[in-house]
């Protein structure tokens, strides 16, 4: 069986410090910090990327439990309204833009030039740009806390929601410089997503090596791809709906002060041009690594691959047109109505494919339960789920009902956490070996995932039911009376559960970074060509830039008996 | 922004040198130098951000800084960028597949969910509901000249929602010509014609025995019997006016007409004995019949034009 | 550059969207009608020397050095003259119909997308008069046409924009 040989590796593979990384690890202190600093390689980059936006998982997090805590029991006032808002402020915000964005790109650029047989990114400047003007951004949203200069003796960070709607936002109910901090931050993180999307685009259509074609890239390019295009083109309307509010706040402009004929519709508008489409920035990269992880550890080669590119192209088209769902009881016309409850239960048919794909790919395949592959199990479930609450919502008269409550956060917590996050932590299962050369501790792993699981579900299935009795969103404390207490106690409990899972996978990584089973350079037996090279890859990736013949180059080389390029 | 474009050029010669390491002898890649520049270049933006908020001081160090780094940045990449030299140690690499050997799906001849040897292709359903759409209008036009004297009898009923002011007009109004109604009718016959061709077409690999049974008698009469039952509550003006005789006449017009044109257009031989897997595009290696004829297998894969059913799947 | 493009299209698409709305929608005057004046001239420079630097492509991409340079001259002073046009239109806006950003409604929408594309010319002047310099001192040679040919694509791009605002601001907006 399968004996191949791949041509020319670099022997470092296999040294006992490959786990120590690759910086110049003899070095001063000093000089690692400055090798870092100065670095233009997409790995290190990518690591940054990571590291960074885990850390601010960890702070948003503990934000989310804040709120939890507050909303436990009945009547509390264990923090006070102004403090709830900025709370539920910077939560959103932070997980959006630092969080998400951050981690979704630090694997883009960390994988996508290793799986395409390129040296680097396209602009190996400007990703690092990209990188430390996003990574500055959120200092800058942080140093609000302490610099910040709010209504007087309310504080500091930013408070009115991750919108921001006008006319809240503007001079006259915003003083100080609060909503100021907000902008700016994400103006300068905005540059940096635009950055690097435009980098991601470049790679993936100018850099792949020969005879990677653009039907045999692996499916996370192609995803890659049509998320930084979604980026270019929804970001940058966020960027201009920020110069605008900062026009308004600086110069004295109109542009949503409702008193000089402004509208506060137009900035909801602007906003959720961009913010519908920001879900699905985010929530690709999770598919994309679906895409990845299901196959391998069904041990089948993934199904309908160009179904699944023309889904995933379709839904990024899709998502463009459908933002005004966030805006229902905004009160548009019924021709308006009807047309984004249309074009939101299209998203469901690309979708839908994307998911049987998944399915079809698991069916008849022989499953190794691993935890990334837990993970994704757990993320089909749940996406679903978040689905089918996605079309009661897109459904303009449910949702007038529903709006703005409970139903509606735990619906978006079902993307969010119950996919995206799931698939982030299967993403870190399936390629921390690759970037540091230690398997993660599949038993910790294990742990971590079924707590995850447990919390996840106690938390969000249950938050939909106070939405259906009532409960708005946004609000710091309610009444007893209410009925709301019990399932709110519960809620925040499952909170707590989830955190604990999520220390344990802290804990998990920083273990294994020195006391790990040494991973070689493909652990999983995957067919991709980021395992062809060591863990972790040298510097410039490949020693002989590899020549690819299927879209599952190192199935070739491990079965020249039954190669996929003679299908091709 | 021009820095941009000039960071990397893919064909710079001094980019060239990867790949052939091993062939060519010199065992060294270039790859771009790291450098400082963008970080303190992105320092400089934010402060000059941070200025905003804080002090205008900010905003001048801000700007010093960036200005500075445009010039560090322009002068590391021209004219030409900087490079680092990094030595690749050669060494073998052998490779085992760790795990266990190709496992092969049975898939029986016999298998239940056969497609049929041929069948027609989507397009000839298509055609068939444009075909059908224009010959349906002949009895219903029939009909509105007999009973009516007027050939706009039947278009104003059809596309009577496109004129506003109508409420529950005359038999005199709607004897005459109304533009509105008019495109509204084009607009309501072709779009519907369209789609049941495009669902004729769709389905025609289930009967694809008798084509002109199933779109002649077959689909008309649970057609007509479908609308018979729900057209009073969907549109009760249109119901109470509307001739159920020619109505189901022109269903079975369009259905003749249209399986006629399919059965006209003749059969595609395709996908014929091919693994109900493989048609659905599963890329498991095993899963291909290596050992069958490929003059039977693979011309129903590789036909680019004829790929509706195999969800586009194969390899 | 092309996706910078595309990204620059979607800013200027939100900036026109909300210019396009608040047609009108000014509560006190001046209103556009009283206070505009359609800049044929200016509007004429800017994009004749979109014209030009196709010639200094051409020219560049032949090696001719010279020709190269004069058309590049040429493109530049265009580029100048038309901003010295907006910088007239905004003097008489400012000290003669006392229009600032805060008046109302439209003033904030026509500074702000007028001085959003006048921003852009600004950066394609600098990023020119730079090329310039180095063609002066020779540091530019006929190879580099590639990247000079993305500079002027951003160029293009200038200009493009300028004919949606223009029509926007000075044929619809009055």
């Amino acid at each position: 069986m399968g004996e191949g040989t791949l041509p020319v590796v670099p022997g470092i593979a296999s040294g006992a410090d490959a786990g120590a990384g690759y910086a110049p690890s003899r070095g001063t202190y000093l000089e690692t910090i400055h090798s870092w600093i100065t670095t233009v390689d997409h790995k290190k980059l990518g690591i940054m990327y990571i590291v960074y936006a885990l850390i601010f998982l960890l702070v948003a997090g503990s934000e989310a439990l804040l709120m939890r805590i507050q909303l436990a029991v009945p009547n509390n006032t264990f923090l006070d309204p102004q403090t709830f808002n900025r709370m539920f402020t910077m939560h959103g915000t932070t997980m959006v833009f630092l969080v998400g964005m951050m981690i979704l790109f630090g694997f883009g650029n960390y994988l996508i030039p290793l799986m395409i047989g390129a040296r680097d990114m396209a602009f190996p400047r400007l990703n690092a740009f990209s990188f430390w003007i996003s990574a500055f951004g959120g200092l800058l949203l942080y140093y609000s806390f302490i610099g910040g200069s709010g209504l007087p003796g309310t504080g500091t960070a930013p408070d009115v929601g991750w919108f921001a709607y006008a006319p809240l936002t503007e001079r006259a109910f915003s003083p100080g410089h609060t909503i100021d901090y907000w902008t700016v931050a994400l103006l300068a993180s905005g540059i940096g997503s635009i950055g690097t999307a435009i980098n991601i685009l470049a790679t993936v259509f100018c850099m792949r090596t020969k005879g990677m074609t653009l039907m045999r890239i692996p499916l996370l390019p192609w995803l890659y791809a049509t998320t930084s295009f979604l980026v270019l083109v929804a970001v940058s309307p966020l960027t201009a709906a920020q110069v605008m509010l900062m026009i308004d706040r600086y110069l004295g402009g109109h542009f949503f002060d409702t008193q000089a004929g402004g509208s506060a519709i137009l900035w909801a508008h602007f906003f959720w041009i961009f913010g519908h489409p920001e879900v699905y920035v985010l929530v690709m990269p999770a598919f994309a690594f679906a895409n990845e992880i299901i196959p391998v550890f069904s041990r089948k080669a993934v199904f309908g691959y160009p179904a699944m590119v023309a889904a995933s192209v379709g839904i990024g088209f899709l998502s463009l047109g459908v933002w005004a769902h966030h805006m229902f009881t905004i009160g548009m016309t019924s021709v308006g109505n009807a047309f984004f409850t249309l074009s939101t239960m299209l998203v469901g048919v690309p979708t839908g494919i994307k998911i049987f794909n998944w399915l079809a790919t698991i069916w008849g395949g022989k499953v190794r339960f691993q935890t990334p592959m837990l993970f994704s199990i757990g993320f089909l479930f749940q996406f679903l789920i978040a689905g089918l609450t996605g079309i009661m919502l897109s459904v303009s008269a449910w949702n007038w009902q529903l709006h703005n409550s409970y139903f509606v956060v735990a619906h978006f917590h079902y993307v969010l956490v119950g996919a995206i996050l799931f698939m982030i932590f299967a993403a870190i299962y399936y390629w921390y070996p690759k970037m540091t050369g230690r398997m993660l501790s599949e038993r910790l792993g294990k742990w971590h995932f079924w707590l995850m699981l447990i919390g996840f579900h106690m938390t969000f299935d249950l938050m939909h039911f106070p939405g259906l009795m009532g409960m708005p969103r946004w609000i710091y404390t309610y009444d007893a009376s209410r009925g709301w207490g019990t399932l709110n106690l519960l809620v925040s409990i499952g909170g707590f559960i989830q955190a604990i899972a999520t220390l344990i996978l802290v804990y998990n990584m920083v273990r294994s970074y020195f006391r790990g089973a040494l991973a070689g350079p493909d652990p999983w037996d995957a067919w991709t060509l980021e395992w062809s090279t060591a863990s972790p890859p040298p510097s410039y990736n490949f020693a002989v830039e590899p020549v690819v013949a299927s879209r599952r180059p190192l199935w070739d080389i491990k079965h020249p008996e039954d190669p996929d390029s003679a299908f091709e | 922004m021009s820095e941009i474009s000039q960071s990397i050029p893919p064909h710079d010669p001094h980019y060239a040198p990867h790949g052939d390491a091993h062939d060519h002898g010199h065992d060294a890649v270039h790859l771009p130098a790291p450098t400082a520049w963008p970080f303190l270049m992105a320092l400089g933006v934010t402060l000059i951000f941070a200025a905003l908020v804080t002090s205008a001081w900010l905003g001048v160090l801000g700007g010093a800084l960036t200005l500075v780094s445009i010039v560090g940045w322009f002068r590391n990449v021209l004219p030409h960028e900087a490079h680092e030299d990094i030595p690749v140690p050669l060494e073998i690499m052998s490779y085992v597949p760790t795990l266990e050997k190709v496992a092969r799906i049975e898939v029986s001849e016999e298998h239940r969910a056969q497609f049929p040897l041929e069948t027609f292709p989507v397009s000839s359903g298509i055609l068939g509901g444009i075909l059908g759409g224009i010959a349906m209008v002949i009895p219903a036009e029939i009909y509105g000249v007999l009973r009516y004297h007027s050939i706009w009898y039947v278009v104003n009923l059809l596309g009577g929602a496109g004129v506003g002011g109508w409420t529950n007009p005359t038999i005199a109004q709607m004897s005459h010509f109304q533009l509105g109604a008019f495109v509204t009718a084009n607009i309501i016959q072709g779009a519907t014609t369209l789609l049941v061709g495009i669902l004729y077409g769709a389905m025609l690999p289930i009967w694809p025995k008798r084509p002109i049974l199933l779109g002649g008698i077959i689909a008309p009469v649970l057609w007509t019997g479908l609308l018979h039952s729900m057209l009073g509550l969907v549109n009760p003006f249109f119901a109470s006016h509307i001739d159920w005789a020619s109505f189901a006449a022109s269903q079975v017009i369009f259905g003749l007409v249209a399986g006629y044109v399919v059965k006209k257009r003749g059969r595609l031989k395709r996908l014929a004995a091919v693994p109900l897997a493989v048609r659905l595009g599963v890329e498991t290696p095993g899963l291909h019949p290596t050992d069958q004829d490929p003059s039977v297998g693979t011309p129903g894969l590789h036909h680019p034009g004829d790929d509706e059913h195999t969800g586009g799947g194969e390899g | 550059m092309s996706c910078l493009i595309i990204a620059e299209s979607a800013i200027f698409t939100i900036f026109v969207v909300a210019y396009l709305y608040y047609i009108g929608r000014s509560l006190s005057g001046p209103t556009p009608k009283q206070v505009l004046e359609i800049p044929w001239f200016y509007s004429a420079c800017l994009l004749s020397s979109s014209f030009f630097i196709m010639l200094a492509e051409h020219a560049i991409e032949h090696g001719k050095m010279l020709a190269f340079r004069l058309w590049w001259l040429v493109t530049i002073l265009l580029g100048v003259t038309f901003l010295y046009g907006t910088g007239a239109e905004w003097r008489k806006l400012i000290f003669e119909d006392h229009l600032t950003i805060s008046t109302n409604l439209f003033g904030t929408t026509f500074y702000s997308l007028v001085g959003l594309h006048a921003s852009h010319v600004i950066v394609g002047l600098l990023m020119m008069l730079v090329t310039l310099a180095f063609s002066l001192t020779g540091a530019l040679k006929p190879h580099h046409a590639e990247r000079v040919k993305v500079l002027a694509l951003y160029w293009h791009f200038v200009d493009a924009v300028w004919v949606v605002v223009f029509t926007v601001v000075y044929v619809v907006g009055r």
